[in-house]
This record gives C-alpha cells, structure tokens and sequence, in this order.
C-alpha cells in the first residue's frame, strides 16, 4: 500500500509544484485561474489517495465532494469578476491591475 | 497498477498543456481532459461518488464557465506572455520532479496522517451522519456564491 500511497503523493505534488509555476509565470488572468485548478487537482488527488491508502476512503470521498462544491463557487465568483475587470480595463493583463488611478 | 500509473502520468501531461499552451480554449479543453482522467484515477480507486462529481461538475460545468468568460472576454489575445517563461517552466518542472522523485519516499513515514482504520457504514452514512457540518457549509457557500455572481452583475438603477 505504501508504493502506491507513494505514487499518488509524487504526482499531486508535481501537479501543485506546476500550478504554482503557473501562478509565478503567466500574466493573462484566465491563465493564472486555470493554474489555481490545477494546484486544486493536485489537492484533490491527495486528498483521496490519503484516504485510499489509511483505509477510510469514504470520509475522503466525502471531504473531496466538498471541495468539489467550494470549487464551483469560488470558480463561478472569480469568473464573474475576471469578466467585469475585462469590462473596466478592457484588457485581461494582471499587471494592469496593479495601476491603481481611478 | 501500470493502468493507473498512465493515467496519473496522463493527468500530469494535460494539466502542464493546460498551463502552457497560448490558446486559452486549448488550455481550457486540455483542464477539462484532466479532470476527467483524475475522474477515472478516482473511480479506480473505490470512490465512485468523487469520481462522478469530478468528472460531470469540473470536467463538464467548470470547462463550460471557462469557455463563456473566454467567449465574453475576446480570448485575451492582447495579453503579450513572457517568452522566458516557456524556457525556464519546463527546465524547473523537470528538475521538481527529479527532486520530488528523490526526497518523496523519505517523507512518506513523517508526514502526519491519521492512523489506518476499517469505517463501518455505507458512503451515505459517512456524509450524513458523520459530515453533516461539511453540508451546511456546503449549503452556504453555494448561497454565498449565488450572491457574489448577483452583486458582480447588477444593473445600476435609476437612482445613482
């Protein structure tokens, strides 16, 4: 069970490792969002295999389940505001955003 | 065991194209590709309930909302990527996974992680009676979300 508790945890941390190089390299906002639900997947597939591995699957798939629902959330929300930045600055670059005039 | 090692490995492959390729409805389809392999990875492992949620909420909702912002937002070609970035992401990529491949066996006995125990029950039993907090918090950030998308996307009224 522990080479397989193994290679789930090398994977998920490949897939934060990749998401946080995202949020470090790229400027489109869309882009940095997309790089957030990768570093959310890497979680997720932690999450689980963690459970999978200490034989209580069940209360992983439902801690999963629930980040799964916070995801759309917060995805809806950060969507919503990506748009309306667009509409203000007519542009999707993050550092328009740190000039802050009015 | 080989079966779900291509698999993982196919989900590492798609969440990097995800990140790096230019085209941002590339980038969203290959996002929703991996989240159905990480849909498969948890079907085979026992968990077919996260399983169905990943794969019909992220892969399908999620990649649909991405594409109508990219739709709305003209695809965000005026945005000019560092070059660089194409360099030196792959090189530190690799060299994580070197490292990763290396030290992640020695962590495995000290990361703290609750002790191995059989549960009793079905998965209903576990998310009702043992999770039933998790779903009232469930209930209020859907809630929560709802309104931040009603107030992101109100009108203004006459008054203002």
């Amino acid at each position: 069970m522990t080479n397989t508790w193994y290679l789930y945890l090398f994977f998920a941390a490949a897939l934060v490792f990749a998401g946080l190089l995202g949020l470090l390299g790229k400027r489109n906002l869309i882009k940095l969002f997309i790089a957030i639900e990768v570093i959310g997947k890497g979680i997720s597939l932690l999450l689980l295999s963690t459970g999978f591995a200490k034989a209580s699957i069940l209360t992983a798939q439902a801690l999963v389940i629930t980040y799964i629902v916070i995801e759309v959330s917060l995805v809806a929300t950060a969507l919503a505001l990506i748009i309306n930045i667009y509409r203000q600055t007519k542009s999707l670059d993050i550092r328009d955003l740190a000039k802050l005039k009015g | 065991m080989v079966l779900q090692t291509a698999l993982l490995i196919g989900l590492v492959i798609f969440s990097v194209l995800a990140i790096l390729l230019k085209d941002l409805l590339k980038s969203a389809i290959a996002l929703a590709a991996a989240s159905l392999l990480l849909g498969i990875i948890f079907f085979r492992m026992n968990a077919p309930y996260a399983g169905v949620f990943e794969i019909s909420v992220v892969a399908g909702l999620i990649t649909v909302l991405f594409i109508l912002t990219i739709a709305l937002t003209g695809a965000g070609h005026d945005v000019r990527e560092s070059k660089l970035v194409n360099w030196v992401f792959p090189l530190v990529f690799v060299a994580f996974i070197v490292i990763d491949a290396l030290v992640m066996k020695s962590l495995l006995g000290k990361v703290p992680a609750l002790p191995s125990g059989t549960e009793a029950g079905t998965f209903g039993d576990v998310l009702w009676k043992g999770r039933t907090l998790d779903l009232v918090g469930q209930i209020a950030v859907i809630l929560a979300g709802v309104f931040a998308v009603l107030a992101l996307f109100r009108k203004r009224d006459k008054h203002d």
